[in-house]
């Protein structure tokens, strides 16, 4: 949901790795060598797309709250327009892990003859009742802040730096797993006394904190209402009566679905569904459950039989198409 | 079952370009000889996790799943070809997942361990143990194999169910021959493993 359109090399902002650093690259399996890969950035972000905090040219003000409701759809509307600016007829694979695999599943269902593969991984066709909810709190951490300010605090000096922290501190938890946090902290400490008191007196608050303080100075806290917002109101079944194969009917692109066994933001049972679906419409589909004790950032990070398949399944297509 | 023989006959029962489907594909041998050698649309599914990465890194498109509970999703004559090798006896409910496999696919292609062989009929017999053989190779405690059968058995399930059985082999040492009374005495004495094709009648 945070990344943005430095998918590898150094972050000139951030001075950091790129999100998917590890995946994509020179001879890495999205080879840059081979594939031309394009990685935007999202609708309603802060990082160069129109979002809340960009300026409306009709008031010389930022948005704020006056953005636009938009959805994972319009992310991928947007995307299609750069697509066709690049006078691009097909696309080899469109792949994405959490939002981004959303992003994925509607391509995939809205212009099925723009893409010859889909690669959804460690997610949804649509977010389940516990994911809102956990947007929800987010959500209400920040808008309870009173620098706030109903989103027009960008001229105020201040930001809704605790309450969007907070936020930032429970999306955390539910990227990870217990196992992850286990093994991670343990109960270890900061220091060899307890404080008695509410200080961070455990590595994993201290850990916590810092990731939501650190969050807080490149990240717009109105940015974080819509994109939560846009997950939310995801649902590729709305159209069909709940019907999912239904919104897959046009689709011929070969599919690769991943899930990952700790991750509970996006349970394999999810891609499970997607699968049969896609088994009523007779799909080209694959689909693994990838044993990872690191939660839904599994995707994130360097599983070698993740790699493995999707490097495999990556070489099936370019041989399918005689590459 | 990967050996040589059952793949070069699996190989001459399917036309070129046939939509396949391989249910308990294993690590993928299979669907793979059949892409290279008759560019087949291949589908497999494949319960362990071991197979199925093996077989997507190899490019073949294979979902993570069970025979007993996944065929239901494919619509009506999805396949040319429903391959079923060396996997029914190990499935649940076997009746119910030959009748999707009919539903499914045109024509069936499966292979099964014949527990009516003559060594195993011994070693019942003379030993009082549970046949331990080269296809049968886990002790009884630690089979995956539920659900073993005879020839004879599987072709009354079959007439059973209305299933014609087009055609029937016998693997022997060193080649396979077609059986003309595939339910007859000495072909259930001397068949370690039956393979069939099947159609709905």
């Amino acid at each position: 949901m945070t990344g943005d359109q430095f998918v590898t090399g150094k972050n000139p902002i951030t001075k950091r790795k790129g999100w998917w650093d590890n995946l994509v690259g020179p001879n890495k399996i999205l080879d840059t060598n081979k594939y031309f890969i394009i990685c935007t950035n999202v609708l309603g972000g802060c990082m160069g797309t129109t979002g809340p905090s960009s300026i409306n040219s009709a008031t010389s003000k930022p948005y704020g709250m006056e953005f636009p409701i938009f959805t994972i759809k319009d992310m991928v509307n947007l995307q299609l327009e750069l697509i066709k600016s690049l006078s691009i007829k097909k696309l080899f694979s469109v792949i994405g892990g959490s939002m981004g695999g959303m992003q994925v599943l509607e391509w995939a269902a809205s212009y099925p003859n723009m893409l010859y593969s889909a690669i959804p991984i460690a997610t949804s066709y649509r977010h389940s009742a516990q994911n809102i909810a956990f947007h929800e709190v987010g959500r209400q951490a920040i808008m309870n802040d009173p620098e706030w300010h109903k989103g027009n605090y960008y001229n105020q000096g201040n930001k809704p730096r605790h309450g969007l922290s907070v936020a930032r501190m429970i999306a955390h938890i539910t990227y990870l797993s217990e196992g992850a946090f286990q093994k991670k902290f343990g109960r270890d400490m900061q220091s060899k006394v307890l404080s008695w008191g509410f200080d961070a007196d455990f590595q994993v608050e201290s850990y916590l904190r810092h990731q939501g303080t650190s969050f807080v100075d490149r990240f717009d806290a109105n940015s974080y209402l819509y994109i939560t917002r846009a997950m939310d109101y995801f649902d590729l079944t709305n159209k069909y009566k709940g019907n999912l194969d239904h919104a897959f009917k046009k689709t011929k692109c070969k599919f690769l679905i991943v899930s990952f066994t700790s991750d509970w933001l996006f349970p394999s049972s999810e891609s499970q569904s997607l699968v049969k679906a896609l088994n009523k419409t007779a799909s080209d589909v694959s689909y693994i459950e990838i044993e990872s004790d690191k939660g839904h950032d599994s995707f994130l990070l360097e599983v070698k039989d993740f790699y493995d398949i999707l490097s495999g399944f990556i070489t099936g297509v370019a041989r399918k198409l005689n590459l | 079952m990967t050996n040589l023989i059952n793949q070069n006959l699996i190989s001459s029962l399917i036309s070129d370009n046939d939509k396949v489907l391989d249910i308990g594909c294993s690590s993928g041998e299979l669907l793979y000889f059949l892409e290279k050698t008759k560019n087949i649309q291949g589908q497999g599914i494949e319960i362990s996790h071991v197979g199925v990465k093996e077989s997507v890194s190899k490019g073949l498109s294979v979902i993570q799943g069970d025979a007993d509970e996944d065929l239901i999703n494919f619509p009506d004559s999805t396949f040319d070809i429903v391959i079923l090798s060396d996997t029914l006896q190990a499935t649940h409910k076997p009746k119910e997942v030959l009748e999707q496999m009919l539903r499914i696919g045109k024509k069936c292609i499966i292979c099964i361990p014949n527990f009516g062989y003559w060594k195993y009929r011994l070693q019942i017999l003379f030993h009082g143990v549970m046949p331990v053989a080269k296809t049968l190779s886990e002790p009884w405690y630690s089979t995956p194999n539920i659900h073993l059968c005879t020839i004879k058995d599987f072709i009354n399930l079959c007439e059973h169910l209305n299933i014609s059985i087009n055609e029937a082999y016998r693997n022997t040492k060193d080649n396979i021959k077609i059986i003309k009374k595939p339910k007859s005495y000495l072909n259930n004495l001397l068949s370690t493993e039956g393979i069939f094709i099947l159609t709905k009648k």
